[in-house]
């Protein structure tokens, strides 16, 4: 990866840069759209596997596990592309026609096997994100490691409230990642492997 | 099984190491015989390091920011203007030519391979025993890429679409002016054993890919390449690096 203009990007996305990610959202979005929607997805799958597909880049950046010989576009319409895929396959509606799914296998083989890990961890984050504000603090603090003292102190409540809040939020979002039915079939296929 | 806040603060006390050690022993013992237990606790395990890596979180955050912001500048975007500025860049693009694209880097986008892999129809330099003033203007007009105005007067005009050649002139003056399915509908007219259907078939391909309609596309392709004519190994080109995308 030597070009510069591809290090520009890399390096926008590692570091948060919203200019570039917008860029970059911006020139590539509609053409991930397109794919979805002509594989049997709908216009929220679309937003989701390009997003996913971003934060499985961003997470190979920081850990500093992305090698690439090839441009971040293939790069990562390869990844959506296989997300899309494992995510089509649960639902049972994939067709095998490597004419109607256009594919290039030498640069995705390397790709798929950290797909379906990360599938479960997206299913947390979509969850999570969608809490109110409220129950967005309490369990952010919960899962920084403080405990209930302080976080009482942080966010002002009452230790016993803290702790019904925290309870009352950490099990709706269980029971609304529970209820996806993408979530539903990780789990039966990992129950499954093991 | 249900889920009380007792369940949960044994729970996340075993998580983070703060039960005693009797307590510990006790609830390991109940995971043991109650595997709805086990799973419960590591269901929650994955649950507290997935979203404690804050970092992630935040990225995600951040994307759904920026795709609320792109749709908000969308739709306040005139559609109208958008469209001509489609339309100017394409005819910008192609103006450029193959100059740029050797400089470009390889891009696989549906647009850019339809930029890179069209070229108007080009005029032929036939002389006419019908030719008229009028006839002459539209053929100059094309050829200077004046589509609108070939547009305006072959569709005032029904009866100077004569030949399938002009057909094709008017498909591709609708391709260029943002009009694809006009222009499809025009390459569809040419008949099967017109000798202007493998060309027709080029610009049918090209269109659907400009339309990102890719199978479509493919499905033309391999006909040309089928037919085995002067579009064969263009056609073999662009479905390679369809295939690519």
């Amino acid at each position: 990866m030597n070009n510069p203009k591809e290090r520009k990007i890399l390096e926008g996305i590692i570091s948060g840069d919203e200019v570039v990610i917008k860029a970059f959202y911006k020139k590539n979005y509609n053409y991930i759209r397109g794919y979805i929607l002509q594989n049997s997805g709908e216009e929220e799958d679309a937003e989701d596997v390009f997003q996913d597909a971003l934060v499985v880049m961003y997470q190979k950046l920081k850990s500093d596990t992305l090698d690439i010989n090839v441009s971040i576009r293939t790069y990562f319409y390869a990844i959506c592309k296989n997300i899309w895929r494992s995510r089509l396959r649960k639902k049972r509606k994939l067709i095998f026609d490597s004419e109607l799914i256009l594919v290039n296998e030498e640069s995705e083989q390397y790709i798929i096997e950290d797909i379906e890990k990360k599938e479960r961890e997206q299913v947390y984050r979509k969850y999570f994100l969608r809490l109110s504000d409220a129950c967005k603090e309490v369990l952010s603090l919960v899962f920084a490691g403080n405990n209930m003292k302080e976080i009482a102190r942080i966010t002002g409540y009452a230790e016993g409230y803290a702790r019904k809040k925290k309870f009352e939020c950490k099990k709706s979002l269980l029971d609304n990642i529970e209820k996806d039915p993408m979530y539903q079939e990780l789990k039966i296929i990992s129950e499954k492997e093991s | 099984m249900e889920r009380t806040q007792e369940l949960f603060e044994k729970i996340e006390g075993y998580l983070t190491q703060t039960l005693s050690k009797e307590e510990v022993l006790a609830f390991e013992k109940e995971m043991a015989e109650d595997s709805e237990l086990k799973r419960e606790l590591e269901k929650q395990r994955e649950l507290h390091k997935v979203l404690s890596d804050k970092d992630t979180l935040d990225f995600k955050e951040k994307l759904q920011k920026i795709s609320a912001e792109i749709k908000k500048e969308q739709s306040r975007s005139n559609t109208y203007f958008s469209y001509w500025k489609i339309a100017a860049s394409i005819i910008i693009i192609l103006g450029v030519g193959t100059l740029l694209w050797n400089n470009l880097n390889k891009t696989n986008n549906f647009s850019d391979l339809y930029a890179s892999y069209y070229k108007p129809y080009p005029v032929e330099d036939v002389t006419r025993g019908d030719t008229t003033n009028e006839w002459e203007e539209i053929v100059k007009n094309y050829s200077e890429g004046n589509y609108d105005s070939v547009i305006s007067k072959l569709e005032k005009t029904n009866s100077f679409i004569t030949s399938e050649r002009i057909r094709l002139y008017l498909g591709n003056s609708y391709l260029n002016t943002g009009k694809e399915r006009e222009a499809l509908l025009q390459f569809e007219m040419i008949s099967d054993a017109s000798r202007y259907r493998e060309t027709a078939n080029w610009y049918r391909a090209l269109t659907h890919l400009k339309l990102g309609e890719t199978n479509k596309s493919l499905e033309i392709l391999k006909e040309i390449i089928n037919y085995n004519g002067i579009y064969k190994e263009k056609a073999m080109q662009l479905k390679a690096e369809l295939s690519e995308l």
